[in-house]
C-alpha cells in the first residue's frame, strides 16, 4: 500500500536533511507505526506521503499512485487525521462532515454515524468553534473516515484526549484494521503503538533506525528484565537489570545479598525502553 | 459539483463572520451619507470682503445700479468677528510691506449682499462691505477669502486694490487685471470671436452621483482584494487548508470559490449604493459584467499576494502598499489636470473611467467591454500564478 525508496527531504533545499534516504514498505491491511521523538522526521515523512509536502528525492508510491505524478484522485482512497484539529469553526459538526463528504468521488459514510462513533452525537448542530479541544480532535478524526479510506494516516490520534475517549479512538482504529484498512500511525506514544501496530519503525534524526514487529523487538531487546527496589542507607532505590547480561546478573546477586529487597518483578521491556536502547535517546 | 459545495460552504462561513457584514454595513452607511449629507448640486458660493473708499453718493449710486441690474441682492447685515492676527501684507506692485499686529478681537456689522447671475438669478456668492480697509484686510486673512478696496481719483476713474492669500495662480491675477482694464463690451466682443468646445458631451454626474464610481471601485474592488486575503489567512490559521489539500478537490476549486464569494458580497454591497442613487440611469447589465470582471481581477490579486505569506500581519506591508497604489487614480478622477501617463496603467484608472461612463448612462461600451476582457484575462493569469504558488505553499 505504501512503498518508499531512498526518500530524502530538505526544508532549506540544501544538504541539511530532515529525512535522510529512508526506505520502507507498508503492506495492505497492516497497521504501521512510525515512532520517534519530536523533530525525528516523522511528520515530514507523513507530509510527503499525504502530498502536503513536495516529493524532492526518492521514489514513493501511495495507494498505488506514484507521487511524482500529481493525481488528486488518489485521495479518494486516503484518509488523514491531523494531530492539530483543523475543522471549520464557523460550521457545525454536521456541516463540516457533509462538506468534506461532497469533496470525494466515492461513496461516503453517513456523517451522523461518524459523529455517533466518536461520541459527538447530540452535538451535530453545534458550531465546531464552540467545541473543546478534545471534541475538535474527535471531529477531525471522524472526518478522516468520511470516504472509507483504504489507507489511513493517523497523526498522534490520541494525543490530548482523556483516557476514556482515547480508548474509544483506539477501538475504532482496531475495528478499521479488522475491516482491512491500512493504517500509517505517527506517534511518540509507544503504548498506543504497542497496542495497535503490526510493525513499527523507529525514527531518529531523519533516519529509520530499525523496523520490526513489537513482539520481535521485545524478544530481541527486551527479554528478561527485572525491576528491583531495595533499601540502601534508608533510601528506596530502583534498578532495572537484564537477566541475560552477565554483569547485570552479578549485580542482581549482589543486591539480593547486600540489601533489603523491597520488591522484585520480572517484566517485558516497553517499546519506549527498547527505543532508548536502540537509539540511545528518549522519546520526548 | 465540488465547487458548488465549496461555494455554499464559503458563503455560510462568510455570512457567519464579520467581514461580510462589515461590507454590507459600510455600503448602508455610505448610502445614508450620500442621501443625507451630500447635496446633489451644492451652491458653490464665493465670499468676498470689500471696502469702498468712495464718496457716499458714489457708493450709493453704484449699489443702486447693481441692485437694479440684478447683479446683487441685499441681505440682512452680518455680524463679523475679526480675530486677533499677525501678518505681513506685501504690495506686489511696489514691493512695500505692511505689518499687521495682534489687535484685539472685535465685532463689526457688515452690509451683506448676495452676488447673483443676472440672467438666471443663481446665487454666485456673498459680498460683505466693510467700513475700513484694515477690517477688510483682516477678514480676508482670517477667512482665506479675497478682499478688495475700490477707490476713485479726482477724474472719477476707479482703481482697485486686491488682497490675495499668496497662493493664487498668475493666471488668476491676470484675470483680475483684465476685468478692470477692458470695458465689458470689449470682453464680450472677444468672447464672441472665440469658439469654445466642451470635452466630452456626456451628461455630468451630480455631486452625489460622482461619489458612486469611487465607492464601487474602492469599497467593492479594493475591499474584495483585502477581504479575500483575510479569508485565506483565516483558513491558514485554522489549518483547514491542509484538510482540503488531502481531498480529491483541486486547488482551483478552492481559489475560484473564494473569488465567487467576494463577487457575491461586492455585488450586494455595490447594489445597495448604486440602485437607490443612480436609479435607472446606468446600463445595469454592463455594470454588473464590468463589476464582476473587476472584482475577479482584484480578488485574484489578493489570492496571489496571500500565497506569499503565512499570516495577515506579515502581509500587511505589501497589502498596504498595493492598496495605496491602487487608490491613486482617485486623484485623477477628481482633479482633471492630474492625469499623468503612468497612472493610466493602474487597473483602478480604467475601472473608475468605465464606472463613471456607466453611471452617466452614456458608457463607451467598447471601452468597458475591452477592459472587462482585460480584467478577466488578467484575473486568470493571476489565478494561475496563485494556483501555482498555493500548490507549493498551501500546506506550509
Amino acid at each position: 500500500m505504501i512503498s518508499v525508496k531512498n526518500l530524502s527531504h530538505s526544508y532549506s533545499n540544501d544538504e541539511k536533511l530532515a529525512v535522510k534516504n529512508i526506505s520502507f514498505e507498508v503492506e495492505k491491511g497492516e497497521t504501521f507505526g512510525f515512532l520517534g521523538p519530536s523533530g525525528a522526521g516523522k511528520s515530514t515523512t507523513q507530509g510527503i506521503l499525504t502530498g502536503l509536502l513536495k516529493l524532492q528525492q526518492g521514489e514513493v508510491e501511495v495507494a498505488g499512485y506514484d507521487l511524482k505524478k500529481v493525481q488528486n484522485v488518489r485521495f479518494n482512497k486516503i484518509g488523514v487525521s491531523f494531530e492539530q484539529s483543523n475543522v471549520y469553526s464557523k460550521l457545525t459538526a454536521l456541516e463540516n462532515l457533509k462538506y468534506y463528504a461532497d469533496l470525494f468521488n466515492v461513496p461516503t459514510r453517513d456523517p451522523h454515524e461518524l459523529l455517533k462513533l466518536v461520541g459527538l452525537d447530540g452535538r451535530e448542530n453545534d458550531r465546531a468553534g464552540e467545541f473543546s479541544k478534545g471534541m475538535k480532535h474527535r471531529l477531525t478524526f471522524a472526518r478522516s473516515m468520511i470516504n472509507r479510506p483504504e489507507l489511513w494516516f493517523l497523526d498522534e490520534p490520541t494525543t490530548g484526549l482523556d483516557p476514556a475517549i482515547a480508548a474509544i479512538i483506539k477501538d475504532i482504529i482496531h475495528e478499521e484494521k479488522l475491516r482491512g484498512t491500512t493504517s500509517f500511525l505517527t506517534t511518540h506514544n509507544m503504548y498506543i503503538a504497542d497496542e495497535l501496530c503490526d510493525r513499527v519503525a523507529f525514527m531518529l534524526d531523519g533516519e529509520i533506525k530499525l523496523i520490526d514487529t513489537p513482539k520481535n523487538l521485545k524478544q530481541k531487546f527486551g527479554q528478561k528484565l527485572i525491576d528491583i527496589e531495595y533499601l540502601k542507607d534508608g533510601k528506596l532505590l530502583k534498578e532495572t537489570l537484564k537477566t541475560i547480561d552477565e554483569e547485570d546478573r552479578q549485580r542482581i546477586a549482589m543486591l539480593v545479598t547486600s540489601y533489603d529487597i523491597q520488591t522484585m518483578h520480572s517484566k517485558e521491556a516497553t517499546l519506549e525502553e527498547i527505543f532508548i536502547q536502540v537509539t540511545g535517546k528518549g522519546l520526548l | 459539483m465540488k465547487w458548488l459545495s465549496t461555494y455554499v460552504k464559503e458563503m455560510k462561513i462568510a455570512s457567519r463572520g464579520f467581514y461580510f457584514y462589515i461590507e454590507i454595513f459600510v455600503a448602508v452607511i455610505a448610502l445614508v451619507i450620500l442621501l443625507v449629507a451630500v447635496k446633489e448640486n451644492p451652491e458653490g458660493k464665493s465670499v468676498e470682503y470689500l471696502y469702498n473708499d468712495l464718496p457716499s453718493s458714489v457708493k450709493e449710486e453704484l449699489l443702486a445700479q447693481d441692485l437694479a441690474e440684478g447683479n446683487i441682492r441685499l441681505r440682512e447685515d452680518t455680524e463679523l468677528t475679526i480675530r486677533p492676527s499677525s501678518f505681513v501684507l506685501k504690495n506686489k506692485d511696489t514691493g512695500m510691506t505692511e505689518s499687521f499686529g495682534l489687535n484685539p478681537e472685535k465685532t463689526v456689522m457688515a452690509q451683506t449682499y448676495q452676488k447673483l447671475n443676472p440672467e438666471t438669478g443663481e446665487v454666485l456668492g456673498i459680498v460683505y462691505l466693510l467700513e475700513n480697509e484694515e477690517d477688510m484686510i483682516r477678514m480676508s486673512y482670517n477667512t482665506g477669502n479675497i478682499g478688495a478696496t475700490t477707490t476713485m481719483d479726482a477724474s472719477g476713474n476707479f482703481s482697485y486694490k486686491y488682497v490675495l492669500q499668496g497662493y493664487e495662480t498668475a493666471r488668476y491675477e491676470e484675470v483680475l487685471y483684465i476685468i478692470h482694464t477692458f470695458a465689458n463690451d470689449d470682453i464680450e466682443a472677444i468672447k464672441e470671436q472665440q469658439s469654445t468646445s466642451v470635452i466630452g458631451a456626456a451628461e455630468r454626474l451630480n455631486n452625489r452621483e460622482a461619489v458612486v464610481p469611487l465607492f464601487i471601485a474602492f469599497s467593492g474592488a479594493l475591499m474584495g482584494f483585502f477581504i479575500i486575503m483575510s479569508y485565506v489567512f483565516l483558513d491558514k490559521s485554522q489549518g483547514v487548508i491542509k484538510a482540503f489539500a488531502v481531498t480529491p478537490a483541486s486547488v482551483w476549486t478552492y481559489l475560484l470559490t473564494k473569488t465567487l464569494v467576494i463577487l457575491t458580497t461586492v455585488i450586494i454591497s455595490s447594489s445597495i449604493v448604486v440602485i437607490p442613487i443612480m436609479k435607472l440611469k446606468p446600463n445595469y447589465l454592463l455594470f454588473y459584467v464590468f463589476l464582476a470582471a473587476s472584482s475577479f481581477v482584484f480578488s485574484c490579486l489578493g489570492l496571489l499576494v496571500a500565497s506569499f505569506f503565512d499570516t495577515i500581519s506579515k502581509a500587511f506591508g505589501v497589502l498596504y502598499l498595493i492598496m495605496i497604489g491602487l487608490m491613486l487614480p482617485a486623484f485623477s478622477y477628481y482633479i482633471s489636470s492630474f492625469d499623468p501617463l503612468w497612472i493610466r496603467f493602474l487597473p483602478t484608472y480604467p475601472l473608475l473611467e468605465g464606472l463613471k461612463g456607466i453611471m452617466q448612462g452614456q458608457a463607451d461600451v467598447s471601452y468597458v467591454l475591452s477592459y472587462t476582457a482585460i480584467f478577466i484575462a488578467s484575473g486568470f493569469i493571476l489565478l494561475a500564478l496563485a494556483n501555482f504558488r498555493f500548490k507549493r505553499t498551501l500546506t506550509v
